[in-house]
Protein backbone atom coordinates (compact mmCIF):
# COMPACT_ATOMS: atom_id res chain seq x y z
CA UNK A 1 0.00 0.00 0.00
CA UNK A 2 1.23 3.70 -0.52
CA UNK A 3 3.06 5.46 1.74
CA UNK A 4 1.75 7.42 4.38
CA UNK A 5 3.89 10.38 3.72
CA UNK A 6 3.55 9.67 -0.36
CA UNK A 7 2.30 13.69 -1.51
CA UNK A 8 0.89 11.55 -4.32
CA UNK A 9 -1.22 9.61 -2.45
CA UNK A 10 -2.40 12.41 -0.28
CA UNK A 11 -2.62 14.38 -3.60
CA UNK A 12 -4.95 11.23 -5.11
CA UNK A 13 -7.28 11.37 -2.00
CA UNK A 14 -8.66 14.91 -2.81
CA UNK A 15 -10.30 13.68 -5.78
CA UNK A 16 -14.00 14.21 -5.52
CA UNK A 17 -16.24 11.71 -5.84
CA UNK A 18 -20.13 12.27 -6.66
CA UNK A 19 -22.27 10.72 -3.48
CA UNK A 20 -25.78 10.54 -2.68
CA UNK A 21 -26.48 10.70 1.04
CA UNK A 22 -28.73 7.46 2.36
CA UNK A 23 -29.90 9.18 5.81
CA UNK A 24 -30.66 12.63 6.79
CA UNK A 25 -27.20 14.52 8.34
CA UNK A 26 -27.80 17.38 11.05
CA UNK A 27 -25.25 20.26 11.50
CA UNK A 28 -23.22 19.94 8.85
CA UNK A 29 -22.61 22.82 6.09
CA UNK A 30 -21.15 21.58 2.98
CA UNK A 31 -22.95 24.25 0.58
CA UNK A 32 -21.92 27.49 2.37
CA UNK A 33 -25.19 28.88 0.50
CA UNK A 34 -27.52 26.87 1.89
CA UNK A 35 -30.09 28.38 4.06
CA UNK A 36 -30.00 25.20 6.32
CA UNK A 37 -26.72 23.61 7.85
CA UNK A 38 -29.05 20.29 6.90
CA UNK A 39 -28.71 17.77 4.37
CA UNK A 40 -31.62 15.85 3.45
CA UNK A 41 -31.75 11.83 2.45
CA UNK A 42 -31.22 11.45 -1.60
CA UNK A 43 -28.76 14.83 -1.99
CA UNK A 44 -26.26 14.75 -4.31
CA UNK A 45 -22.88 16.25 -3.55
CA UNK A 46 -19.28 15.73 -4.09
CA UNK A 47 -17.10 14.71 -1.76
CA UNK A 48 -13.33 14.49 -1.71
CA UNK A 49 -12.45 10.49 -1.62
CA UNK A 50 -10.80 10.20 2.08
CA UNK A 51 -13.84 12.18 3.32
CA UNK A 52 -16.55 10.07 1.23
CA UNK A 53 -14.85 6.99 2.02
CA UNK A 54 -15.19 7.09 5.81
CA UNK A 55 -18.78 8.57 5.25
CA UNK A 56 -19.19 5.22 3.17
CA UNK A 57 -17.72 3.04 6.09
CA UNK A 58 -20.96 4.55 8.40
CA UNK A 59 -22.93 3.86 5.19
CA UNK A 60 -23.98 7.33 5.47
CA UNK A 61 -23.74 7.69 1.31
CA UNK A 62 -23.24 5.94 -1.35
CA UNK A 63 -20.77 6.28 -3.83
CA UNK A 64 -21.09 7.12 -7.87
CA UNK A 65 -18.93 6.47 -11.14
CA UNK A 66 -16.44 9.43 -10.68
CA UNK A 67 -16.60 11.18 -14.45
CA UNK A 68 -13.30 9.82 -15.38
CA UNK A 69 -14.83 6.81 -15.39
CA UNK A 70 -17.56 7.18 -17.13
CA UNK A 71 -18.91 4.84 -20.14
CA UNK A 72 -17.57 6.99 -22.76
CA UNK A 73 -14.04 7.36 -20.98
CA UNK A 74 -14.22 3.70 -21.05
CA UNK A 75 -15.04 4.10 -24.97
CA UNK A 76 -12.01 6.26 -26.16
CA UNK A 77 -9.72 4.06 -23.91
CA UNK A 78 -11.10 1.23 -25.75
CA UNK A 79 -11.12 2.78 -29.31
CA UNK A 80 -7.23 4.50 -29.36
CA UNK A 81 -5.68 4.49 -25.19
CA UNK A 82 -2.67 5.92 -26.62
CA UNK A 83 -4.70 9.42 -27.25
CA UNK A 84 -6.71 9.96 -24.49
CA UNK A 85 -5.94 13.25 -22.75
CA UNK A 86 -6.02 11.02 -19.06
CA UNK A 87 -3.65 13.86 -17.58
CA UNK A 88 -7.15 16.64 -17.73
CA UNK A 89 -9.49 14.04 -16.39
CA UNK A 90 -7.65 12.56 -13.31
CA UNK A 91 -3.69 13.45 -12.88
CA UNK A 92 -4.21 10.35 -10.55
CA UNK A 93 -6.03 7.95 -13.11
CA UNK A 94 -4.78 4.50 -11.79
CA UNK A 95 -4.26 5.07 -8.17
CA UNK A 96 -7.52 6.61 -7.80
CA UNK A 97 -9.17 3.88 -9.88
CA UNK A 98 -7.36 1.51 -8.20
CA UNK A 99 -8.90 2.94 -4.88
CA UNK A 100 -12.24 3.35 -6.13
CA UNK A 101 -13.13 0.15 -7.64
CA UNK A 102 -13.97 -1.80 -4.52
CA UNK A 103 -15.99 1.62 -3.30
CA UNK A 104 -18.01 1.46 -5.95
CA UNK A 105 -18.59 -1.78 -6.52
CA UNK A 106 -16.87 -1.84 -10.05
CA UNK A 107 -15.82 -5.70 -10.84
CA UNK A 108 -14.40 -4.42 -13.95
CA UNK A 109 -12.33 -1.34 -13.23
CA UNK A 110 -8.97 -3.72 -12.46
CA UNK A 111 -9.24 -5.27 -15.98
CA UNK A 112 -9.73 -1.55 -17.46
CA UNK A 113 -7.50 -0.38 -15.77
CA UNK A 114 -4.95 -2.75 -17.03
CA UNK A 115 -5.67 -2.69 -20.77
CA UNK A 116 -6.07 1.03 -20.42
CA UNK A 117 -2.30 1.11 -19.38
CA UNK A 118 -1.07 -1.80 -21.59
CA UNK A 119 -2.05 0.54 -24.58
CA UNK A 120 -0.78 3.48 -23.18
CA UNK A 121 2.90 1.50 -22.08
CA UNK A 122 3.74 0.78 -25.22
CA UNK A 123 3.22 4.47 -26.77
CA UNK A 124 5.55 5.43 -23.52
CA UNK A 125 8.06 2.69 -24.43
CA UNK A 126 8.04 3.99 -28.00
CA UNK A 127 8.70 7.17 -26.98
CA UNK A 128 10.67 7.45 -24.21
CA UNK A 129 14.24 5.93 -25.11
CA UNK A 130 14.15 7.64 -28.52
CA UNK A 131 12.86 11.13 -27.56
CA UNK A 132 15.50 12.27 -25.39
CA UNK A 133 17.19 15.76 -25.66
CA UNK A 134 13.65 17.03 -28.27
CA UNK A 135 11.38 19.46 -27.17
CA UNK A 136 8.79 17.72 -24.18
CA UNK A 137 6.51 16.30 -26.78
CA UNK A 138 2.81 16.26 -27.05
CA UNK A 139 2.62 12.83 -25.63
CA UNK A 140 3.85 14.22 -22.21
CA UNK A 141 0.49 16.70 -21.66
CA UNK A 142 -1.60 13.62 -22.28
CA UNK A 143 0.24 11.21 -19.32
CA UNK A 144 -1.10 10.69 -15.88
CA UNK A 145 1.77 11.28 -12.99
CA UNK A 146 2.48 7.43 -13.08
CA UNK A 147 2.86 7.54 -16.27
CA UNK A 148 4.87 10.68 -16.81
CA UNK A 149 7.58 8.87 -13.92
CA UNK A 150 8.06 5.77 -16.37
CA UNK A 151 8.69 8.15 -19.10
CA UNK A 152 11.31 10.40 -17.23
CA UNK A 153 13.14 7.51 -15.61
CA UNK A 154 13.73 6.40 -19.00
CA UNK A 155 14.66 9.55 -20.28
CA UNK A 156 16.83 10.29 -17.06
CA UNK A 157 18.79 6.81 -17.40
CA UNK A 158 19.27 7.84 -21.41
CA UNK A 159 20.26 11.00 -20.41
CA UNK A 160 22.80 9.62 -17.65
CA UNK A 161 24.34 7.42 -20.52
CA UNK A 162 24.91 9.24 -22.99
CA UNK A 163 26.52 11.57 -20.46
CA UNK A 164 28.45 8.82 -19.50
CA UNK A 165 29.41 8.20 -23.26
CA UNK A 166 30.67 11.36 -23.88
CA UNK A 167 32.49 11.50 -20.70
CA UNK A 168 34.15 14.59 -19.64
CA UNK A 169 36.38 15.81 -16.85
CA UNK A 170 36.72 12.38 -14.36
CA UNK A 171 37.66 14.64 -11.91
CA UNK A 172 36.20 17.79 -10.69
CA UNK A 173 38.87 20.30 -9.10
CA UNK A 174 37.21 21.03 -5.45
CA UNK A 175 36.82 24.63 -5.61
CA UNK A 176 38.87 25.41 -2.60
CA UNK A 177 41.90 24.04 -4.11
CA UNK A 178 42.31 26.81 -7.15
CA UNK A 179 41.81 29.78 -4.94
CA UNK A 180 45.04 31.93 -4.33
CA UNK A 181 45.59 32.53 -0.85
CA UNK A 182 44.58 35.87 0.69
CA UNK A 183 47.37 38.00 2.07
CA UNK A 184 46.15 38.22 5.86
CA UNK A 185 48.06 41.34 7.02
CA UNK B 1 24.68 1.98 -3.45
CA UNK B 2 23.73 4.78 -5.84
CA UNK B 3 21.92 7.18 -3.66
CA UNK B 4 18.80 7.57 -4.90
CA UNK B 5 15.91 9.45 -4.26
CA UNK B 6 13.44 6.27 -4.60
CA UNK B 7 15.95 3.46 -2.99
CA UNK B 8 13.06 0.94 -4.59
CA UNK B 9 14.38 1.37 -8.00
CA UNK B 10 17.98 2.41 -7.68
CA UNK B 11 20.04 2.99 -10.61
CA UNK B 12 23.65 2.95 -11.17
CA UNK B 13 25.46 5.63 -12.54
CA UNK B 14 27.42 4.89 -15.70
CA UNK B 15 30.85 5.74 -14.01
CA UNK B 16 29.74 2.83 -11.23
CA UNK B 17 28.76 0.29 -13.81
CA UNK B 18 32.31 1.30 -15.33
CA UNK B 19 33.50 0.72 -12.13
CA UNK B 20 32.95 -2.13 -11.61
CA UNK B 21 34.02 -3.58 -15.43
CA UNK B 22 37.53 -2.03 -14.53
CA UNK B 23 37.53 -5.58 -11.92
CA UNK B 24 37.55 -7.48 -15.27
CA UNK B 25 40.64 -9.27 -15.86
CA UNK B 26 42.81 -8.26 -18.96
CA UNK B 27 46.21 -9.33 -20.32
CA UNK B 28 49.41 -7.29 -20.42
CA UNK B 29 52.81 -6.90 -21.55
CA UNK B 30 54.75 -5.14 -18.98
CA UNK B 31 58.06 -3.61 -20.46
CA UNK B 32 59.66 -3.70 -16.60
CA UNK B 33 60.48 -5.96 -14.28
CA UNK B 34 58.72 -5.59 -10.83
CA UNK B 35 58.17 -7.70 -7.72
CA UNK B 36 54.31 -9.10 -7.54
CA UNK B 37 51.73 -6.99 -6.14
CA UNK B 38 49.61 -8.41 -3.11
CA UNK B 39 46.68 -6.99 -3.12
CA UNK B 40 43.07 -7.46 -0.92
CA UNK B 41 41.69 -8.87 -3.98
CA UNK B 42 44.64 -11.09 -4.84
CA UNK B 43 47.81 -11.18 -5.99
CA UNK B 44 49.06 -10.08 -9.57
CA UNK B 45 52.65 -10.73 -11.18
CA UNK B 46 55.58 -10.82 -11.17
CA UNK B 47 56.26 -8.50 -13.73
CA UNK B 48 58.63 -9.32 -16.79
CA UNK B 49 59.94 -7.31 -19.75
CA UNK B 50 57.89 -8.85 -22.60
CA UNK B 51 56.15 -11.44 -20.60
CA UNK B 52 52.06 -11.39 -20.81
CA UNK B 53 50.70 -11.50 -17.54
CA UNK B 54 47.17 -11.27 -16.56
CA UNK B 55 45.46 -8.18 -14.49
CA UNK B 56 41.97 -6.36 -13.25
CA UNK B 57 41.49 -3.81 -15.73
CA UNK B 58 42.11 -0.47 -13.40
CA UNK B 59 45.93 -1.92 -12.63
CA UNK B 60 46.60 -2.08 -16.65
CA UNK B 61 45.11 1.22 -17.17
CA UNK B 62 47.10 2.50 -13.84
CA UNK B 63 50.37 0.97 -15.49
CA UNK B 64 49.20 2.42 -19.01
CA UNK B 65 48.67 5.86 -17.96
CA UNK B 66 52.80 5.48 -16.74
CA UNK B 67 53.95 3.91 -20.08
CA UNK B 68 54.59 0.84 -17.94
CA UNK B 69 52.73 -1.72 -20.27
CA UNK B 70 50.88 -2.69 -23.14
CA UNK B 71 47.66 -4.14 -22.77
CA UNK B 72 46.33 -7.02 -25.51
CA UNK B 73 42.56 -6.33 -26.58
CA UNK B 74 40.59 -9.51 -25.79
CA UNK B 75 40.10 -11.91 -27.93
CA UNK B 76 36.39 -10.64 -28.56
CA UNK B 77 37.46 -7.36 -29.90
CA UNK B 78 38.86 -8.28 -33.08
CA UNK B 79 37.37 -7.08 -36.41
CA UNK B 80 36.23 -10.76 -37.72
CA UNK B 81 34.89 -11.69 -34.53
CA UNK B 82 32.71 -8.19 -33.97
CA UNK B 83 31.90 -8.41 -37.47
CA UNK B 84 30.16 -11.63 -37.06
CA UNK B 85 28.52 -10.66 -33.81
CA UNK B 86 27.00 -7.36 -35.75
CA UNK B 87 25.89 -10.04 -38.48
CA UNK B 88 24.02 -11.85 -36.07
CA UNK B 89 22.55 -9.60 -34.05
CA UNK B 90 20.78 -7.96 -37.11
CA UNK B 91 19.75 -11.96 -38.47
CA UNK B 92 17.97 -12.68 -35.26
CA UNK B 93 15.18 -10.81 -33.92
CA UNK B 94 15.03 -12.36 -30.55
CA UNK B 95 18.25 -14.06 -29.21
CA UNK B 96 21.11 -12.08 -28.09
CA UNK B 97 24.49 -12.83 -28.87
CA UNK B 98 27.09 -13.78 -25.92
CA UNK B 99 29.40 -10.84 -25.26
CA UNK B 100 31.31 -10.03 -21.95
CA UNK B 101 29.32 -8.70 -19.46
CA UNK B 102 30.92 -5.15 -19.51
CA UNK B 103 31.38 -5.14 -23.17
CA UNK B 104 30.40 -1.67 -23.51
CA UNK B 105 32.68 -0.38 -20.22
CA UNK B 106 35.62 -2.40 -21.15
CA UNK B 107 35.56 -0.95 -24.71
CA UNK B 108 35.18 2.44 -23.84
CA UNK B 109 37.84 2.42 -21.43
CA UNK B 110 40.37 0.55 -23.72
CA UNK B 111 39.00 3.38 -26.64
CA UNK B 112 40.55 5.99 -23.66
CA UNK B 113 43.37 5.06 -22.51
CA UNK B 114 44.75 2.15 -25.01
CA UNK B 115 43.92 3.42 -28.32
CA UNK B 116 47.73 2.84 -29.45
CA UNK B 117 47.29 -0.92 -28.59
CA UNK B 118 43.78 -1.51 -30.56
CA UNK B 119 44.64 -2.09 -34.20
CA UNK B 120 42.00 -0.98 -36.36
CA UNK B 121 40.38 0.98 -33.46
CA UNK B 122 37.92 3.16 -36.01
CA UNK B 123 36.87 0.05 -37.35
CA UNK B 124 36.47 -1.56 -33.42
CA UNK B 125 34.70 1.77 -32.39
CA UNK B 126 32.25 1.69 -34.71
CA UNK B 127 31.21 -1.68 -34.78
CA UNK B 128 31.20 -2.12 -31.25
CA UNK B 129 28.49 1.03 -31.42
CA UNK B 130 26.63 -0.63 -34.23
CA UNK B 131 26.64 -3.73 -32.31
CA UNK B 132 24.98 -1.48 -28.80
CA UNK B 133 22.31 0.02 -31.32
CA UNK B 134 21.25 -3.24 -32.93
CA UNK B 135 21.19 -4.75 -29.41
CA UNK B 136 19.26 -1.71 -27.19
CA UNK B 137 16.94 -1.63 -30.47
CA UNK B 138 16.12 -5.40 -29.58
CA UNK B 139 15.30 -4.63 -26.04
CA UNK B 140 12.75 -2.20 -26.52
CA UNK B 141 11.30 -4.43 -29.05
CA UNK B 142 10.96 -7.61 -26.93
CA UNK B 143 9.87 -4.72 -23.84
CA UNK B 144 7.12 -4.25 -26.21
CA UNK B 145 6.27 -7.98 -26.68
CA UNK B 146 5.95 -8.76 -22.43
CA UNK B 147 2.82 -6.86 -22.10
CA UNK B 148 1.27 -8.47 -25.26
CA UNK B 149 1.55 -11.95 -23.37
CA UNK B 150 -0.59 -12.03 -20.51
CA UNK B 151 1.97 -13.25 -17.50
CA UNK B 152 3.84 -9.57 -17.76
CA UNK B 153 7.40 -11.48 -18.40
CA UNK B 154 9.68 -11.32 -20.55
CA UNK B 155 12.58 -13.74 -21.08
CA UNK B 156 15.96 -11.27 -22.71
CA UNK B 157 18.96 -13.67 -22.22
CA UNK B 158 22.33 -11.97 -22.33
CA UNK B 159 21.86 -8.15 -21.58
CA UNK B 160 24.69 -6.73 -20.70
CA UNK B 161 25.23 -4.93 -17.58
CA UNK B 162 24.92 -1.26 -19.35
CA UNK B 163 22.32 -2.56 -20.96
CA UNK B 164 20.03 -3.75 -17.96
CA UNK B 165 21.28 -0.28 -16.23
CA UNK B 166 19.34 1.64 -18.87
CA UNK B 167 15.68 0.03 -18.68
CA UNK B 168 16.20 -1.09 -15.03
CA UNK B 169 14.27 2.64 -13.94
CA UNK B 170 11.57 1.84 -16.60
CA UNK B 171 11.09 -1.69 -16.11
CA UNK B 172 11.02 -1.52 -12.65
CA UNK B 173 8.64 0.95 -12.56
CA UNK B 174 6.45 -0.74 -15.72
CA UNK B 175 6.69 -3.83 -14.06
CA UNK B 176 4.92 -2.59 -10.38
CA UNK B 177 2.53 -0.63 -12.34
CA UNK B 178 1.59 -3.85 -14.15
CA UNK B 179 1.65 -6.01 -10.62
CA UNK B 180 -0.40 -2.87 -9.33
CA UNK B 181 -3.45 -3.19 -11.29
CA UNK B 182 -3.58 -7.27 -12.43
CA UNK B 183 -3.60 -8.22 -8.95
CA UNK B 184 -6.27 -9.63 -7.66
CA UNK B 185 -7.56 -6.81 -5.30
CA UNK B 186 -9.37 -5.21 -7.62
CA UNK B 187 -11.82 -7.45 -7.85
CA UNK B 188 -14.53 -6.33 -4.79
CA UNK B 189 -15.69 -8.78 -2.20
CA UNK B 190 -19.68 -8.93 -2.56
CA UNK B 191 -20.84 -9.31 0.86
CA UNK B 192 -19.63 -5.64 2.08
CA UNK B 193 -16.35 -6.55 3.43
CA UNK B 194 -14.67 -3.98 0.44
CA UNK B 195 -13.52 -1.74 2.96
CA UNK B 196 -11.63 -3.87 4.62
CA UNK B 197 -10.23 -4.81 1.61
CA UNK B 198 -8.73 -1.42 0.61
CA UNK B 199 -6.48 -1.30 3.44
CA UNK B 200 -5.36 -4.79 3.86
CA UNK B 201 -3.93 -5.18 0.30
CA UNK B 202 -0.51 -6.10 2.20
CA UNK B 203 -2.04 -9.70 3.09
CA UNK B 204 -3.31 -9.98 -0.49
CA UNK B 205 -1.49 -13.80 -1.44
CA UNK B 206 0.74 -12.61 -4.10
CA UNK B 207 -0.56 -14.43 -7.12
CA UNK B 208 1.12 -13.04 -9.87
CA UNK B 209 3.80 -11.76 -7.96
CA UNK B 210 6.46 -14.69 -8.33
CA UNK B 211 6.54 -14.11 -12.34
CA UNK B 212 7.29 -10.37 -11.58
CA UNK B 213 9.98 -10.84 -9.07
CA UNK B 214 11.66 -13.50 -11.53
CA UNK B 215 11.31 -11.44 -14.36
CA UNK B 216 12.56 -7.89 -12.29
CA UNK B 217 15.37 -10.79 -10.84
CA UNK B 218 16.45 -11.19 -14.12
CA UNK B 219 17.29 -7.67 -14.90
CA UNK B 220 18.53 -7.37 -11.74
CA UNK B 221 20.98 -10.49 -12.40
CA UNK B 222 24.62 -9.76 -11.05
CA UNK B 223 23.96 -6.14 -10.25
Amino acid sequence: MANYYDIDDIIMEQQLVPVVFQKAVNGVEIDPSAETDYVEAGSKVELPLWLAYELHLKQVVKMKVPACFNHRTKLELGADGAAVDLRSRCLYFYEFGCKIAPLIGDRDMGSFLLSAFRTRYQQILAKAHNAAFTAPSKLLSFLTKEETNLYEAAQSSMAAFKKWRIGGPRFERASVLGRKRKSTD
Amino acid sequence: MAGQTDPSLSIFSGEEVEFMAEDEMVEIVPNMRMDPLNMLCGDFGPFYPQMATQVPLWLAIAMKKRGKCTIRPPEWMSIENLTRILEAERDSQAAFQVLPFHYVEISSLLFEYAPDDIPDIYMVRSLINDIRDVRFHKVETSLESFEEAHSSAVMVKDLSAMEVNLVRPFVGRALQAFYKHGSPELVPNPDGMSARRLQATDNIPRIDWNKFYIAYRLLSHAL
